[in-house]
């Protein structure tokens, strides 16, 4: 799929924009704090209906005023045949003060693929921002996964709740066991997914990666769980029985798929412990680019990718070769600092709220 | 700042304590309150205190009644031999509401809900366990809500319950999960009855 067209009124640092970007590549360039990310930030909105940068809508809309919105159009080729679709999202400030976002239109085929410094977390930050990553490539591939990782979330508080409340009560497993059960049955369901979702990127991975880092090295990605390969509910309910008197003692639960982990390796080396800082920048956009082609096949149209400074502290070589990566993807924008030499992208300039086109 | 009047602020801080009504809410009220016939107020006030007098939990099933046994405990056309479990009296007429179900209730009065520090101690369920005795009851159909509250509350169910031998079903997951029984519509309401499966 690609934006046709997107009109911005109010938000961020903009009044009011209006752009029509081009399929393929579009570079945004411009010096710092002029606006591309929020530009960037705005077309996913746009797609997705949610920032990728931050879960407070109020931040959104242009400081001072009372409402703000995001129109445009979203084409897509299926069979040969284009069709449109007229998207509007509003943001509303209520009586009450708080923000309400309101969306009209948005097919249920758009994605967006958001890559921002904040991605170099997932190869080198704690264990929380790999599970964040893989919940939410799972959450595009299956519909039904965030929905499982609220219920999961909901439950995991409630259990460690009596495991805080009640631990030296002898009432304990009988207070527990309503609560284990459903955690083992929606913590193997958000297992499964996940595992489903590495399986999926990791051929991908490995491709991307070679294309990008042009052979040599190879990057592997596997799911890391205390439950080894089990894939039944009885397993983790057996697991959180062993975990018990540990369990009890620290007031938390100790095993299930908010304990798990993504293993990232170069060359067999842990890529977080051992990899150079160009290296993990890569291996992070090597992960969202591998993301592409299963959420492709997923939704039935390819997303849009939303690059933000994808190509800095890569040296000039590997910045080549992910442009030349990104030359096949139905529709790309790419912000950064400095102008790059690509071929045949569209340039626009982004200077002090406007657009220019270059 | 100025402050209100005693008997104003008495108003507001006792609205506040109604679910779902914060400050701003209670003011609102208060001051709509205000500008009312005094008859209409008074009657207001009249039903609130004779719903706390007249209307008492039935003391077989906890419903709420204004006659112990409540009408449906005492309708002998009722079959004694399905019993089914909800949450609150509202579930409970949203049952009623399908028109589908013939045998009789018993209200739990709330649900496990760890986080408000509700156990299996706060609700009616010894009172179920001495009804389930009698031996009238031949399958008991779990109806609390499909939220991860009313579900771990019939699994609890579902496993004490599993000494006495009876059938013991849960209605069916075609309900949005996460909401509400009262909120259901009817027809939702009586497939996911229709659709209940054995647990446990
Ligand atoms: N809600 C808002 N209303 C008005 N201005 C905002 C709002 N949110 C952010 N800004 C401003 O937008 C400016 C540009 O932000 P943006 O992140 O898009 O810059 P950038 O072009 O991506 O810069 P860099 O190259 O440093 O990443 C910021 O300096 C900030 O002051
Ligand atoms: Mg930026
Ligand atoms: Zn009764």
């Amino acid at each position: 799929m690609r934006i046709a067209w997107v009109q911005l009124s109010e938000v961020r640092s903009y009044r009011t924009l209006e752009l029509h970007p081009q399929a393929r590549l579009n570079v945004l360039v411009g010096p710092n704090a002029q606006g591309k990310t929020n530009l960037l930030e705005a077309l996913g909105f746009l797609v997705t209906g949610r920032s990728f940068r931050t879960s407070r809508i109020g931040e959104i809309p242009r400081w001072g005023v009372e409402a703000a919105s995001i129109t445009g159009e979203l084409a897509r080729r299926a069979s040969g045949v284009e069709s449109r679709r007229s998207v509007r999202r509003a943001l509303l400030r209520g009586g009450d003060g708080i923000w309400q976002a309101t969306g009209e239109g948005a097919p249920e085929w758009a994605r967006a693929i958001a890559f921002g410094w904040q991605d170099v977390e997932i190869v080198n930050g704690a264990p929380g921002a790999r599970r964040g990553f893989i919940d939410g490539i799972a959450a595009r591939l299956y519909p039904t996964h965030a929905a499982t990782l609220v219920r999961y979330r909901q439950v995991l508080a409630r259990r460690n709740r009596i495991l805080q409340a009640h631990r030296r009560e002898p009432g304990l497993d009988a207070r527990l066991e309503p609560w284990s059960e459903q955690l083992a049955t929606s913590g193997m369901e958000l297992i499964a997914r996940r595992r489903r979702a590495v399986a999926a990127l990791q051929t991908e991975l490995a491709r991307v990666w070679s294309a990008l880092a042009a052979g040599h090295s190879k990057v592997e990605i596997r799911y890391r769980t205390a439950l080894g390969e089990a894939a039944e509910p009885r397993a983790l309910l057996e697991a959180l029985a062993r975990a018990r008197h540990h369990e009890a003692r620290l007031g938390q639960t100790l095993v299930g798929p908010h304990r798990d982990d993504l293993a990232l390796e170069i060359d067999g080396a842990d890529a977080r412990t051992f990899g150079s800082r160009g290296q993990q920048r890569l291996v992070a956009l090597a992960l969202r680019l591998a993301e592409v082609l299963p959420v492709t096949e997923a939704a039935g149209t390819a997303p849009v990718l939303l690059l933000d400074d994808a190509l800095s502290e890569l040296d000039p070589r590997v910045r080549e070769l992910v442009l030349r990566e990104l030359g096949a993807a139905e529709q790309v924008f790419l912000t950064t600092p400095e102008p790059l030499g690509a071929a045949g992208a569209a340039v626009f300039d982004v200077n002090g709220g406007g657009i220019f086109a270059a | 700042m100025a402050y209100y009047p005693e008997p104003v602020a008495r108003l507001i801080e006792a609205l506040q304590r109604l679910p779902g009504v914060g400050p701003k809410t209670a003011q609102r009220m208060t001051f709509f309150l205000l500008k009312r016939p005094v008859e209409e107020v008074r009657e207001l006030a009249e039903s609130l205190v004779a719903v706390k007098e007249r209307i008492v939990y039935c003391g077989t099933c906890f419903n709420v009644t204004d006659q112990d046994p409540c009408r449906l405990c005492a309708d002998p056309a009722r079959d004694a031999r399905v019993l089914c479990v909800v949450e609150e009296p509202n579930d409970l007429l949203a049952m009623e509401r399908t028109g589908e179900f013939r045998g009789r209730y018993h209200v739990l009065l709330g649900a496990l809900s760890p986080l408000d520090g509700i156990g299996p101690d706060d609700l009616k369920v010894r009172e179920l366990l001495l009804r389930l005795e009698q031996g009238e009851t031949a399958e008991v159909i779990l109806a609390t809500n499909p939220n991860v509250e009313g579900e771990a509350t019939a699994l609890y169910l579902a496993k004490l319950l599993r000494p006495l031998g009876l059938r013991v079903t849960r209605i069916a997951r075609g309900l949005p999960v996460g909401g509400d029984l009262e909120y259901a519509d009817q027809v939702t309401l009586s497939k996911a009855l229709e659709g209940r499966r054995e647990i446990g």
